[in-house]
């Protein structure tokens, strides 16, 4: 593992990126090189609160996904194993979407061959719905003004058309329920580690991207755009890197602290009794591949007069399946049409499951996934 | 290549955005459009599922249950309309239409004589109805059907109203439902009684996707609340602003009096309890199988809404437009009645 700070060769990256245009640059590099097949990233579509990933094929068109979009909580586990498990592509990939292809590597859905993953630090997500009415109720500002969000130092910054910034403590964001998803707020991953690069803001000059580089891929691809004329790089002083970890630090402390404040116990939770049984959960859960062979689709599992449907039937069969590998991505609070703070639990099994183990999910180094390590067997 | 792209999800008037995903051009699955203002990324099951209706979509006219080449199914549907007599002909328009699609629709039936009908679940059209932040910021929030289950993305509004300290009151029919399970009260007698036996006053909002009666409406009209009644179809509501609903019974009435039954990408063999082998020939525009077009004479295949622009009229009443994902050469309905209008 080496850091080295990043900025584009490219004058118009350089200005459409978030820190220096260096991931937009490398991807550049790994599609006109012919490395890969396309890239995976998250573009705008109808305003920044509208990031829906796009799968780019030629360089020209890279520009669009140029840029960080902190209210685009998507996830591309799921996208990469049912839509392009064949193909050989470059993705950007918050935390969680790298925990969701390392569980997905060792089930063998997705090779790690086919893929260059750069890693993007994150200090987490905003709904983007919430996230408007939160610029709304928060900000001397209309969320339709707001061009670029970005969260730095503890607050969420918006930037408006006229250039100006706001910014607001997300501490206080959330005391009053807005700010980052609940999963967010609890996530202790903050460096995506198993890519191949993790590439942010935190220790960086201005105008630089700080990049780890993970393994030797990662290497090739820093030592490649150079070469090829679209990278600049230099080493960071050590007072960045100490930077850097600071703030890595700070925001692990602050998610250990949601961790406490956030768990509930299960059976003081009604909110079981809502759920109308539409496997929304399931269906988007990167971790659940079994798709039409889930069991749950199962006739002795269908019992449509059972809503809400028993909690051990369904959710408990889930947990048992995959509750060891959640990554906390959050998907499946997310699109429970209900509201069910669904990922909570799994989260917490698998916090438990830590606790014995020492295993966290898409962060530990097993080759196999949980419950096929022989010396986990015997939980 | 991969591509995702927005749309408004076809099952209920909620008026719910979905994203739809696009794999070399085919249409392979669903993502949550989490961006959409009424639902934030989350969809129901049946929502998710909507776009098997285009995965099953009819390939060709069919005609006497067997494929015919559209031109000529088309011809044979021509040949029925003028050699009908027009006052035995209803035309049938449904909420599953887009705005464009049901003036045209009403244009070619008034301007043939034909009647025209549409079903509207019972419902009507108020001229105010409560908006969906209403429904969550409501003290009282008053429940007519599992809208929980029903219509779960109206129904996530009661679990706010009711998160925000909020009384529920539902009146539901089934021994079980969800809407139920969060309910401060429940009721299981009759609309009337339902209405009779509580308060309501301008901080209540009453949600409903079922009535007894059409006299239903008219206490529910009267009520001192909000009102936002749920219909089961995207459009109904932008429809009834242009064609005035029939009851059952009404139907069932222009039905009897039926010859020749043109029914626009509707199913109402499933709405309606009638003898349809009363009626001498029947004719589906229709994108995919169902109850009617298994009774159907002629079938001619309709675009799917994926296939087409159009705007729907969300139950709240905001219109909302959404653009065809994939390109189609199936014929849409506008152009269908241009063929038959000659």
């Amino acid at each position: 593992m080496s850091y080295v700070l990043a900025k584009s060769q490219n004058d118009d990256i350089h200005k459409a990126g978030e820190c220096g245009g260096a991931v937009t640059s490398i991807l550049k590099y790994l599609l006109d090189e012919g490395l890969v097949d396309g890239v995976l990233a998250i573009s705008p579509c109808d305003d920044v609160y509208d990031g829906v990933p796009t799968f780019v094929t030629d360089s020209e068109d890279l520009m669009k996904t140029a840029g960080s979009y902190h209210c685009a909580p998507t996830m591309f586990g799921d996208l990469v194993q049912k839509y392009l498990f064949d193909k050989k592509i470059a993705l950007t990939a918050k935390p969680c979407d790298m925990r969701a292809i390392e569980e997905l590597i060792t089930r063998h859905k997705v090779s790690r061959d086919n893929l260059y993953i750069i890693g993007l630090n994150c200090g987490g997500t905003v709904p983007p719905v919430r996230g408007r009415k939160m610029i709304d109720l928060f900000y001397e500002a209309d969320p339709d003004d707001v061009v670029s969000e970005e969260i730095d130092k503890g607050q969420f910054i918006i930037e408006l058309a006229d250039g100006s910034e706001e910014a607001v403590k997300i501490h206080d964001l959330e005391k009053e329920g807005y700010g980052r998803r609940k999963n967010c707020q609890r996530c202790d991953v903050k460096i995506p580690r198993k890519a191949n690069l993790a590439c942010g803001n935190w220790g960086a000059e201005d105008g630089w991207t700080f990049i780890e580089i993970n393994d030797e891929k990662g290497q090739e691809l820093i030592d490649g755009a150079k070469k090829a004329g679209l990278l600049e790089t230099k080493s960071p002083a050590d007072a960045a890197v100490e930077g850097r970890s600071k703030v890595e630090g700070i925001m692990i402390k602050m998610a250990k602290n949601s961790q406490k404040a956030s768990f509930p116990l299960v059976n003081e939770m009604d909110d079981w009794n809502r759920c109308i049984s539409c496997y929304a959960c399931r269906d988007v859960c990167p971790i659940c591949w079994c798709f039409e062979n889930c069991e749950l689709n199962k006739s002795y599992f269908k019992d449509e007069a059972n809503i809400p449907p028993t909690p051990i039937a369904f959710q408990g069969v889930r947990l048992s399946h995959m509750s060891f590998s959640c990554c906390d991505c959050g998907q499946c609070d997310d699109v429970c049409p209900m509201d069910i703070p669904v990922s909570l639990i799994f989260d917490k099994l698998q916090k438990k499951y830590f606790e014995r183990t020492g295993y966290v999910a898409g962060v530990s180094d097993d080759i196999k996934p949980p419950l096929y390590s022989p010396e986990k067997t015997e939980l | 290549m991969l591509e995702i792209k927005h749309t408004l999800c076809p099952v209920c008037s909620v008026g719910c955005g979905i994203n739809v995903v696009l794999n070399d051009g085919d249409i392979v699955g669903t993502f949550p459009y989490k961006r959409h203002p009424v639902n934030a990324g989350k969809n129901c099951l049946n929502g998710r599922n909507s776009i098997e209706c285009y995965k099953n979509k009819f390939q060709s006219a069919i005609v006497s249950n067997s494929e015919e080449d559209l031109d000529k199914a088309i011809a044979d549907v021509s040949k029925e309309i003028k050699s009908a007599d027009s006052s035995k002909v209803t035309v049938i328009c449904s909420g599953n239409e887009c705005i464009e699609e049901i003036e045209a629709i009403k244009n070619f039936a008034e301007s043939n004589g034909f009647n025209l009908a549409l079903y509207a679940d019972d419902l009507a059209n108020f001229d105010e109805v409560a908006s969906y932040d209403e429904v969550a910021d409501a003290c009282k929030v008053f429940v007519i059907g599992d809208l929980l289950y029903e219509n779960p993305l109206i129904g996530r509004r009661i679990v706010h109203a009711k998160q925000n300290g909020a009384q529920i009151y539902a009146l539901v029919k089934a021994e079980k439902s969800v809407t139920g399970n969060i309910a401060d009260e429940c009721f299981n007698g009759s609309v009337d009684e339902f209405l009779s036996n509580n308060d309501f006053d301008e901080s209540s909002v009453i949600v409903f996707n079922q009535i007894d009666s059409p006299e239903d409406l008219d206490k529910i009209n009267a009520l001192n609340c909000k009102k936002l009644p749920v219909f089961s179809k995207p459009n109904t509501k932008g429809a009834l602003s242009i064609i005035d609903s029939k009851s059952k019974e009404e139907l069932t009435e222009l039905l009897d009096n039926t010859k020749l039954l043109l029914v626009f990408n509707d199913d109402i063999v499933e709405d309606i309890d009638f003898d349809f082998s009363k009626i001498s020939k029947i004719i589906s525009f229709a994108t995919c199988k169902n109850n009617t077009t298994e009774i159907s004479d002629i079938i001619i295949p309709i675009k799917t809404w994926l296939e087409k622009d159009g705007s729907f009229v969300n139950a709240m009443g905001d219109a909302q437009t959404f653009n065809a994902v994939v390109e189609s050469d199936v014929l849409s309905e506008v152009e269908i009645i241009d063929k038959l209008n000659g």
